[in-house]
């Protein structure tokens, strides 16, 4: 066991490295950044001096080092949009990504798996229906609309929730008191963006826990355990509902992560200060090492999810760990 | 008896503090130049007294990310953006202001040699940066010297040296007539007269200033969350009075409908850029107020022109594209009737500027356009390539379909901002082809031979027109020590570049500001916060009021 993870281990860290460089590689396709910030008119000589600046004038070589050494001394380098260090502006933001993204999903949760279960359950009846048409509207009504939709009603109309931002509750890192508090707080500005945001997972949730659940009620161990007598609650509760969860909890952790980090439409409309608009004026601005930044944090998180997955995968069928 | 000498107290005290405010109004003292001195028309600054209270909270929507670049003065590019945080944490030695577009700022008096090669000022008596330290004339060299922003190469090869006199006073020796130095100088155009503090910038560093800058400014930034938000807390010590608002806070909201929302429900007290296709709703709603602030004209340029092969070599091509534009049409869908059509590509508030009659606006006359574009050897068209300036696409959609009235087929290449300002930098090789059509719009200040110097002389990093006749004008403007002479020289080119129709003048935009209710004064009176000349944004911050908090 201890080998399979050591190796799982190393093929985590080339995946990083593979990404970094080719993320390196590709954000220095899209033109100049200098460019970006070199208006109508400006100075050669300032064009010149925030290319040095920002180690543009060196070889790519160089820069590629330069970027590798800093990331391995924890410095994800300067925006050059934002003229701070890219750390401190995405360590920043994160919690509240972290906020929303938890928050959407569980509404995601709460809205996808029962309905997704008692279409299953009642299947081809008005219940399941009801869930098809349920699952469509959260996949054909994208967030913005919903989003849009909430703010007028709820924001404008009735003027019950605020519109904009994420209220002033922060997590500051130097403050232990708001390390708790943090999540707590502010509810009223998450419950939008959530929902708008959530909304859309939920049909897909719901398709996948419905179509989970049918192939756990159709299996044979479930046709043995009912012929056995056991009550359906029982049957559904204690042996269909734990199995057809496997799928649906992969799947759920995937869009975690996607809810977190690219959630940038929605950040956008509400004004919500996540990673998502951090990574889109990275790429609107040529802000590298922005760009970079970010990428290489959504890919730890993915990296780390995978290797979890696969660690646990092996620890609960030896199968898996002696086929590697 | 008491009353008697409490009403003589009174009166002195009032007689003195008046004596005071002239003298410093009139900002005049004993000469600091010898010699004939250039004159300059610089207003008197305006210091309230008796002081107020600062009061109540105002929050800002701007509708981009937030930059904290923006903060600091010695990486001041043109972008006008960064003059709105400039008016809020720091001060200048000249700086437009409602009262005039060069006022004194934090000096009091300044001169200006016969010659232009020395410029002098004075700075006023007890100025003070947030921390309480002195601002003195060490820190108005330290960042004249250390400046990095737009026009450093001009000034700092123009420096022969800087001269400290005392704490208060200062003389800048030129190597050669420096006859545009105070146009430049003004905070209106250049980051280098916004003063910042030298102990404490060197003390923090470049990245430590921007996270957390010091300045002389009315407001202290007391947090900022990157790109999100900056907050603002009244300096009660400035100078020329208490600011109105206590707090101001700034938030980067860049979507339209939820700054409009914003506006609604109360959280926005101010919004800028309600343009497009809201602004009916923001006439309509009861509850807001909206300023037209009118900034710079739209134009269009034709980048490649003068390349063999180009229809827009053809000046009757060029003038087809103007009569096809049906300005007063754009005008009542794009700005809901508020905007101007014009007939130049400078604004009018930039000194020099052609208008009235010495730029009528261009006629609509599509017949005229078709015979034009017959004659010039295109009855058919052609088809081009269009460059809107972002946002507003939905305008350039309305302009290509005018254009595709006489044949000329628009293929709309949409860019986000930055990457369009990045191209619009490169000038004329921004465009590769010769058949490009490129909407634009400028509200640069300093004077109209700033936009002539960018968009329109050959050696520009930024040109689009490149014209021998021009080039002659311009060598004898930039030679020339003679203010009439140079006005005439400005002018003159600005009539060729649209008689020849280098550049095709649409409409005077209206870049649309609303406020919500808690904005005082009540009623139309709040648009007393856009009188400052060639400002798109609503300085100075500190004549902002707002009702108390509740």
């Amino acid at each position: 066991m201890k080998k399979y993870v050591l190796v799982r281990a190393f093929y985590s860290l080339i995946t990083l490295w593979l990404l970094v460089t080719v993320v390196f590689a590709m954000v220095r396709l899209t033109g100049d950044p200098v460019a970006m910030k070199a208006e109508a008119g400006a100075d050669p000589a300032y064009v010149a001096q925030l290319k040095h600046d920002w180690g543009l004038d060196q070889p790519l070589h160089r820069q590629y080092l330069s970027f590798i050494g800093n990331l391995l001394r924890g410095n994800f380098g300067h925006s050059f949009e934002k003229s701070l260090p890219v750390r401190d502006i995405y360590f920043e933001r994160l919690p509240n990504s972290l906020k929303l993204g938890f928050a959407a999903f569980m509404i995601s949760i709460v809205l996808g798996v029962p309905f997704g279960m008692l279409s299953a359950l009642k299947v081809n009846s008005w219940w399941d229906r009801g869930g098809k048409l349920l699952a469509l509207f959260g996949l054909s009504m994208p967030g913005f609309f919903v989003g849009l939709v909430l703010m007028i009603v709820f924001g404008i109309v009735l003027g019950w929730l605020p519109v904009l931002g994420k209220g002033r509750s922060a997590l500051v890192a130097a403050d232990p008191s708001t390390w708790m508090t943090f999540w707590f707080r502010d509810w009223s500005y998450l419950i939008m963006p959530a929902f708008a945001l959530g909304w859309y997972f939920s049909g897909a949730m719901l398709r996948i826990t419905r179509s989970g659940m049918l192939d756990v009620l159709g299996s044979d161990y479930i046709k043995l355990v009912r012929l056995k007598g056991v009550p359906e609650r029982m049957v559904v509760a204690k042996h269909a509902f734990k199995n057809s969860m496997i799928p649906v909890l992969t799947f759920a952790g995937l869009n975690l992560l996607i809810m977190v980090n690219v959630a940038v439409v929605i950040e956008v409309i509400f004004n919500w200060p996540g990673v998502g608009q951090l990574l889109y004026d990275g790429l609107s601005n040529r802000d590298f090492p922005m760009v970079q930044g970010v990428v290489l944090m959504q890919g730890v998180m993915i990296v780390i999810l995978n290797f979890t997955i696969d660690v646990l995968y092996g620890y609960v069928d030896p199968r898996i760990r002696l086929s590697r | 008896m008491i009353q008697g000498l409490l009403g003589l107290m009174t009166a002195l005290t009032l007689l003195v503090t008046t004596y005071g405010d002239a003298a410093a109004q009139k900002g005049t003292g004993a000469p600091i130049l010898s010699g004939p001195l250039a004159k300059l028309d610089i207003k008197p600054a305006q210091i309230d007294t008796p002081r107020g209270t600062a009061k109540g909270t105002l929050t800002v929507a701007m509708h981009f990310a937030l930059d904290p670049g923006w903060l600091d003065p010695l990486e001041h590019i043109t972008a006008v953006t960064m003059q709105m945080y400039d008016y809020l944490v720091h001060d200048a030695m000249i700086k437009p202001m409602p009262y005039g577009f060069v006022t004194y700022g934090l000096a009091e008096q300044a001169e200006l040699s016969a010659d232009f090669r020395r410029a002098a000022f004075r700075l006023r008596p007890g100025l003070k940066f947030h921390d309480g330290q002195p601002l003195t004339t060490a820190d108005v060299k330290w960042t004249y010297e250390n400046f990095k922003g737009a026009y450093a190469k001009l000034f700092h090869d123009k420096l022969e040296h800087v001269q400290i006199v005392d704490d208060r006073t200062i003389v800048f020796h030129f190597k050669e007539p420096f006859i545009d130095f105070i146009d430049l100088y003004n905070g209106g155009v250049s980051g280098i007269g916004w003063i910042v503090p030298k102990h404490y910038y060197e003390k923090v560093g470049r990245d430590g200033f921007k996270a957390k800058p010091i300045g002389a400014g009315p407001y202290k930034l007391v947090s900022q969350q990157a790109g999100v938000q900056m907050t603002f807390e009244a300096f009660d010590e400035y100078w020329r009075r208490t600011p109105a608002t206590k707090t101001i806070v700034v938030k980067g909201v860049r979507d339209l409908a939820a700054r409009m929302a914003g506006l609604q429900t109360g959280e926005l007290d101010l919004a800028f850029g309600m343009t497009g296709k809201l602004l009916a709703r923001v006439m309509a709603d009861p509850n807001l107020r909206w300023d037209p602030n009118f900034t710079g004209p739209w134009w269009l340029m034709f980048p490649g022109y003068n390349d063999q092969g180009s229809p827009f070599r053809d000046k009757r091509v060029r003038q087809a594209v103007s009569l096809a534009i049906n300005r007063q049409f754009l005008v009542k869908q794009e700005t809901q009737g508020i905007g101007k059509p014009w007939g130049n590509w400078i604004s009018p508030e930039n000194r020099d500027a052609l208008q009235g009659q010495e730029a009528p606006v261009p006629e609509y006359n599509l017949e005229k356009a078709k015979q034009l574009m017959a004659q010039a050897g295109f009855p058919d068209g052609f088809e081009v390539e269009y460059t809107p300036f972002p946002p507003y696409f939905d305008m350039a959609e309305r302009i290509t379909t005018d254009l595709r009235a006489i044949g000329i087929r628009g293929k709309m290449q949409t860019l986000e901002g930055p990457a369009f300002r990045a191209k619009i930098g490169q000038g004329r090789k921004g465009y590769p082809g010769n058949r490009n059509i490129v909407q634009n719009i400028d509200p640069r200040a300093g004077g109209s031979k700033a936009n002539i110097a960018v968009y329109a002389v050959c050696d520009s990093p930024s040109s689009f027109v490149c014209d021998p006749q021009i080039e002659a004008l311009w060598k004898k403007h930039q030679a020339s020590l003679d203010l009439a002479e140079r006005e005439r020289l400005v002018k003159s080119i600005q009539k060729i570049i649209l008689d020849e129709h280098y550049f095709v003048p649409i409409y005077w935009n209206p870049f649309v500001h609303a406020v919500g209710p808690r904005v005082l004064p009540e009623g139309k009176a709040v648009s007393k916060y856009w009188d400052t000349l060639n400002a798109p944004y609503p300085w100075p911050w500190e004549i902002w009021e707002v009702k108390a908090d509740r």
